[in-house]
């Protein structure tokens, strides 16, 4: 799990003393986080990926959906084994909403040629707070990685500025995750890309993928976790 | 910029991309697509366009760098918002080095800033630090498909701390720090409307 803890833990304290004084609740944060906000979430316009795609941005959508996948179904089984409390769970809820668009958006692009989703096994970390705060920590920094590798590689434009829209969202989460775990939300001032072998190194060590999933034209899965 | 327009611009940009809309694909009605407003604007990426976009970046760093130092010089803002300053404001900091290093002879020059009371007072700040961070993201956004691929990479690293940024400093304002499944992208003229709409630009 170690191995997942990608961003600088805050040493002397401080920053985290002083996040943990936590700011009051205000009656249309709620409001917005969950209805307004859910309002607004409609399925990315993104580009049928099908028609015109290139197989390369195909691959790169699927290994995207991956990892949305493993992110919308934790989130998911965090708000069915309601662990969580106050502020983490609202931030749950948001989050998951959100991820689970984003996997939406990706199989609606993909068509036919959409992975699968794989099976997930997240070992009891959806069912303590902090292990599901540090596990969330860990799949946003490592969402944020992994969208910044591969983006500068996408043929398309359209799906190149999808990309980076997501890319910053996630960015988004991972401070918001962080801001409740306890550690500084940006510990860098430049946030590293992570290749795919070892994003998918990463994925593979936790654990948390029990099978692989497949897509429907070919008979191996894109993505071995 | 205000909520309504940051829809705005986000819808546009989603009308641009849904050119070939997908067939038979589940796009929710959520978000109304607002027809009549150009989409982001994209020319041909080439190392001058590289330029003119890392200037506006540099604009953007240049009002958050010196917005940041004046509250930390000031030292009146407490807890958590003086961390948020000291933190954030070194980064700034590196991203505002970082930009003039990479443009050269070809970095804009400096603007001229007047902050009042926003470095002091925590309300006028947490408005001003919301605005600026949100601008920053939504402004590297809107340039991405205008920069030759290595700028990209290079941006890439900035935009998504700002987003760090954004959702930090949203949570301490209580506000939602990430509520929507995509972020919006604003044009140049857009951007520069938005960062002089703090007021804080006197050049």
């Amino acid at each position: 799990m170690n191995d997942l803890m990608l961003g600088e833990v805050d040493e002397d304290g401080a920053i985290c003393e002083a996040i943990e004084r936590v700011v009051g609740t205000r009656a249309d944060f709620l409001r917005k986080a969950t209805v307004g906000g859910a309002a607004l979430l409609g399925v990315l316009a993104l580009p049928p990926a099908g028609a015109a795609a290139t197989a390369k941005d195909v691959d790169i959508l699927n290994y995207a959906l991956t990892l949305e996948y493993l992110q919308a179904s934790f989130y998911t089984e965090a708000e069915r084994v309601r662990a969580l409390r106050g502020k983490a769970r609202q931030a749950a809820n948001v989050v998951g909403a959100v991820e689970r668009a984003h996997v939406q958006a990706f199989r609606a692009a993909l068509g036919s040629a959409a992975i699968a989703r794989p099976k997930f096994n997240f070992r009891g970390v959806t069912e303590n707070q902090r292990k599901f705060l540090r596990t969330a920590v860990a799949f946003e920094d490592l969402a944020v990685a992994a969208y910044k590798g591969q983006a500068p590689r996408l043929d398309s434009d359209a799906l190149l500025a999808v990309a980076v829209s997501i890319h910053s969202v996630e960015a988004r989460h991972a401070a918001w995750m962080r801001y409740l775990f306890g550690i500084v939300p940006a510990a860098e001032a430049f946030d590293e890309p992570l290749s795919r072998s070892r994003v998918t190194e990463i994925v593979s060590s936790t654990g948390f993928i029990t099978s692989a999933g497949q897509t429907q034209r070919k008979g191996k899965p894109q993505f071995t976790g | 910029m205000d909520v309504e327009s940051a829809a705005i611009a986000r819808s546009s940009r989603e009308q641009v991309l849904k050119g070939a809309l997908v067939a038979g694909g589940a796009v929710a009605a959520g978000g109304a697509i607002l027809g009549g407003l150009p989409g982001v604007a994209s020319s041909a990426p080439s190392p001058a366009q590289d330029i003119r976009v890392l200037n506006l970046a540099l604009l953007i760093e240049y009002v958050e760098a010196a917005f940041y130092a004046e509250a930390r010089a000031k030292d009146v803002l407490s807890g958590e918002l003086r961390d948020f300053v000291v933190v954030v404001g070194a980064h700034e900091q590196q991203h505002l080095a970082f930009l003039k290093k990479a443009l050269g002879s070809k970095a804009r020059a400096k603007p001229r800033l007047v902050f009042g009371k926003a470095t002091t007072d925590p309300d006028a700040f947490l408005k001003a630090a919301v605005a600026l961070e949100d601008t920053g993201v939504a402004a590297y956004n809107g340039q991405a498909t205008n920069l030759t691929r290595g700028a990209l990479a290079v941006a890439a690293k900035i935009v998504s701390v700002e987003g760090r940024h954004a959702a930090w400093i949203r949570a301490i304002a209580g506000k939602p720090p990430a509520a929507d499944a995509t972020d919006p992208a604003m044009t140049e003229a857009q951007a520069l409307a938005a960062l002089r709409s703090t007021g804080f630009l006197r050049s």
